[in-house]
């Protein structure tokens, strides 16, 4: 079986662009990506395409992925739509290596798009909140701030964590969003502005939410054949694992982990031969600052409960041991629904390539992205491997 | 059958209040006479689930359950469904075997009298028993003498062959005199022309005709439940009746609860038994018109909920009465068919869970593979719960935070608890989780929490009425 490469990857700007169609955004990070790549790549040589998108609005429902590619002319070429909620991205990206691995293509274009705010905010209210269990867990009244902020509630009176705890995260994606050009809320917050923002959900305020966002990205996966084409400083996916779970949150095991995150995250980890104390950094799923903690324990950063003194210690900071979300995440970069996935590996790819500029780590080795679907019905995690010795 | 055995009694008002001073305030009057306050229904409140709420409260005084009902009659002015047998959801949501018959009785508020009648009629009853369900919110527009009074309440009869209560007579008179109040079609406000002294005619004429074929003597009743569309009227006809004010203010709700339509009369025989009155002239009364009398005796155990636990403001007040509240918005994104939704009533009605044959886990609902060892077992038995739990995770939605299938009851009734419930089992050694509303309550609802599970409206699409379970704060039960 060949190995998988990134050898390009990139994103449009994330955020709200009415001048904007999901077509022209996705066209904007095919061209960064293909730019990105070190050597020439002809994207006629593109021999298939994975694009993730959940259809937020529902303006493409049915062939959403060709009506893209056609935008590029991409003519001919198989393309294929993966809906997997948040996680669409993140699966599209799987499926592009799991195409190159089994021989069946040597350059697959990844991706995921979304267009969430240009919508009446009626029609809006309709599609947030769509990949939560629709007959019973919707029907409760919740939205998708609810039940991560159950979970929350759960977390808090299990562990004692605070709401300090929660706009500790904030603070900190916010810190590093606001070195990132493509970040949608790029500014810093104080502690106390993250404290005080007005409820969403309780015990979620707006600060612990993520915004709802337009925007695509773009990686472009390589065999082992043709890799040596387009780099000399190729960036392995050294190890993918996924999983599924309940979609509804009270169908769980547990409401205080995100199960598939953790079933998918000891397959990468063992594929890739790899654990957390070997990662240079992390893009986890923060669509809630919940979510962040949650992911530190999933991903085994830390054990169960101490999610919180991990962050505090500054652990997970940009000059920590183990830095998350040097994109500035979900949080502060935006979460265009079905491009996230595919923008956390535009932030790994850039650390690995060294081309992260003002959030660039020294000399990352192994990089981990985590993508999850809904409240947790669905989860991937890449392990990604700049190959070079430093 | 002239006589029947009237078994228990249960009575329910919302717990959402407005004193009457707060339509003085806005208005600088106040036109319902008598009336201190009134019970005002919340958002997800209206007369089939006001109505579960007094039929559950009379099968449980009357140690019965709905599998012995044999006779379901449902009484209102105001159905929430214009067109619809909504007898069959009653069914439903009290487990009443399929076979009971059934009748629903609207157009005035002599429609609570009709039903008791015919359910009367509808005995001998053996081991079964027939249950009457009256429940009523009224509404004018908002400046009108009815609207003033509208209140809500319910009232269910269990009726059987031997008491411990007795309806030992009833007669019943039929006049034409239209136009004292009525509802044109298509409209839910009810009016009235204002002609006093037509209106106390109509009133006392009906009703002292129909006392005229009464053969008990009115002065031994202790308590009259006389129609009170305000709390003036019903003194008009203690002539009529040949009761005194005392005898008629022995019965008295209007004061506390408002105009309760088609429930009226049977609420203040309610109160009355409960208050220790041993014989009950029930004298019920509907525009048009016409006059149902019904003398009850006995020691009638009564299990009701009437006080109010919530004081609202006159502005909350046209919010909770959808006066300047939004719709659903307009839109689409997740949608629950109605056969879809109807498939899951067992679960949504009566709470039938699945007990896994391969692990023996409770599933809720009882579908697919078996959320605990995951087997796919498609025998699934069939595990009733009995409503108890407590709450696992929780959180508030706030104002403008709501899915837009509960945009409209956000908008009249204002945040919300969602929380998730770990339901027990009916031995108490299993628990299933389901996720469910809290309804408001004065104290916090957090973590462990326990609750009881209620009947309310979940939301309304495409003109359907949904209706499903709530979760209850358990220690706000009343």
């Amino acid at each position: 079986m060949t190995e998988a490469y990134v050898v390009g990857a990139g994103q449009s700007p994330f955020g709200s662009f009415p001048g904007e169609s999901y077509r022209s955004l996705f066209e904007t990070a095919f061209e960064r990506a293909v730019e990105s790549v070190d050597g020439d790549l002809d994207p006629e040589r593109i021999d298939e395409a994975f694009l993730g998108t959940l259809g937020v609005g529902g303006r493409q429902i049915g062939l959403s992925a060709p009506a893209v590619t056609e935008h590029l002319g991409l003519h001919g070429l198989p393309t294929t739509r993966v809906e997997n909620a948040c996680a669409a991205g993140g699966y599209a990206l799987r499926s592009a290596v799991t195409a190159v691995r089994a021989g069946m293509a040597d350059l697959v274009l990844a991706g995921g798009y979304e267009v969430m705010t240009d919508a009446s905010s009626d029609h809006t209210k309709w599609w947030l909140g769509v990949s939560g269990e629709t007959e019973w867990e919707r029907l409760s009244g919740t939205t998708f701030a609810g039940v991560y902020a159950q979970m929350a509630a759960a977390y808090m009176a299990e562990h004692g964590a605070t709401k300090e705890d929660l706009s500790r995260v904030a603070v900190k994606n916010h810190g590093n969003g606001a070195k990132n050009p493509n970040a949608q809320l790029a500014f810093e917050c104080s502690l106390e502005d993250a404290m005080n923002a007005p409820s969403v959900a309780d015990p979620l305020n707006l600060y612990h939410c993520c915004p709802t966002s337009d925007g695509a990205a773009v990686a472009l996966i390589a065999s082992e054949d043709v890799v040596g084409q387009y780099t000399d400083d190729p960036v392995r996916i050294a190890g993918v694992g996924a999983a599924s779970d309940r979609v509804g949150l009270f169908q769980r095991d547990s409401y205080t982990s995100i199960s598939a995150s953790e079933m998918a995250a000891d397959t990468a980890y063992d594929r890739a031969g790899v654990g957390p104390d070997d990662l240079d950094f992390a893009e986890v799923h923060d669509c809630f600052t919940i979510a962040e903690l949650l992911a530190y324990e999933d991903l085994g950063f830390c054990d169960r409960g101490e999610a919180p003194q991990l962050l505090e210690a500054g652990t997970t900071e940009s000059d920590g041991a183990m830095p998350v979300n040097l994109s500035g995440g979900l949080k502060s970069k935006g979460h265009p629904i079905g491009a996230t996935g595919a923008g956390q590996l535009v932030e790994a790819f850039k650390q690995l390539t060294g081309s992260a500029a003002d959030r660039q780590l020294a000399a990352p080795k192994y990089g981990l992205t985590h993508n999850v679907g809904g409240s947790g019905g669905s989860a991937v995690v890449h392990i990604l491997e700049r190959e070079a010795a430093r | 059958m002239t006589a029947a055995g009237l078994a228990a009694i249960g009575a329910y008002a919302p717990r959402l209040r407005i004193d009457a001073e707060e339509f003085e305030a806005a208005w600088g009057r106040f036109d319902a006479a008598g009336v201190d306050e009134k019970a005002v229904p919340d958002a997800d409140e209206d007369a089939v689930t006001m109505g579960v709420e007094a039929a559950r409260r009379a099968l449980t005084a009357a140690d019965a359950s709905g599998a012995a009902v044999a006779h379901l009659a449902f009484a209102t002015t105001t159905p929430p469904m214009a067109e619809e047998d909504l007898a069959a959801r009653l069914c439903s949501i009290l487990n009443v075997p399929d076979d009971a018959k059934t009748q629903t009785m609207t157009g005035s508020t002599h429609a609570g009298a009709q039903a008791l009648d015919a359910t009367m009629d509808g005995g001998p009853f053996g081991e079964d028993i027939g249950l009457v369900i009256i429940s009523d919110c009224p509404r004018g527009d908002p400046d009108s003498e009815v609207e003033h009074a509208a209140g809500a309440g319910s009232v269910a009869l269990v009726v059987d062959d031997d008491g411990p209560g007795t309806v030992i007579e009833r007669a019943s008179h039929t006049e034409a005199y239209p136009g004292t109040r009525f509802r044109t079609g298509g409209d839910d406000r009810t009016t009235g022309l204002g002609v006093t002294q037509y209106d106390r005619e109509a009133f006392t004429t009906t009703l002292g005709s129909a006392a005229d074929r009464l053969d008990v003597p009115m002065e031994t009743v202790d308590a009259a439940a006389v129609q009170s569309p305000d709390g003036k009227l019903p003194y008009r006809a203690t002539g009529a009746l040949g009761v005194d004010a005392a005898t008629i203010a022995a019965a008295d709700t209007v004061s506390s609860l408002g105009d309760t339509g088609a429930a009226s009369a049977f609420l203040g025989a309610a109160t009355a038994f409960a208050d220790g009155a041993e014989r009950v002239l029930i004298a019920a009364y509907g525009s048009g018109a016409s006059a149902t009398l019904f003398v009850a005796t006995g020691s009638v155990p009564v299990n009701a909920a009437l006080d109010g636990a919530a004081y609202l403001s006159y502005a909350e007040y046209l919010r909770r009465r959808g006066e300047i509240t939004r719709d659903e918005p307009e839109g689409g994104g997740a949608y629950v068919s109605v056969p879809s939704w109807q498939r899951t009533i067992p679960q949504r009605h009566r709470l039938v869970a699945g007990r896994c044959s391969a692990c023996e886990a409770l599933n809720f609902p009882p579908t697919g593979a078996c959320t605990d060892c995951h087997e796919r077992t498609s025998d699934f038995e069939a595990v009733e719960l009995p409503g108890t739990g407590t709450v696992e995770a929780v959180t508030t939605i706030e104002q403008g935070g709501a899915p837009p299938e509960f945009v409209a009851q956000q908008s009249k009734s204002g945040q919300f608890d969602s929380a998730i419930i770990a339901l027990d089992s009916q031995s108490g050694e299993q628990t299933v989780s389901v996720p469910a509303q809290v309804l408001q309550a004065t104290d916090e609802v957090t973590i462990g929490t326990p609750v009881v599970l209620t009947t309310r409206r979940i939301y309304t699409q495409e003109g359907v009425i949904r209706y499903g379970f709530k979760a209850q704060v358990a220690s706000q039960r009343r």
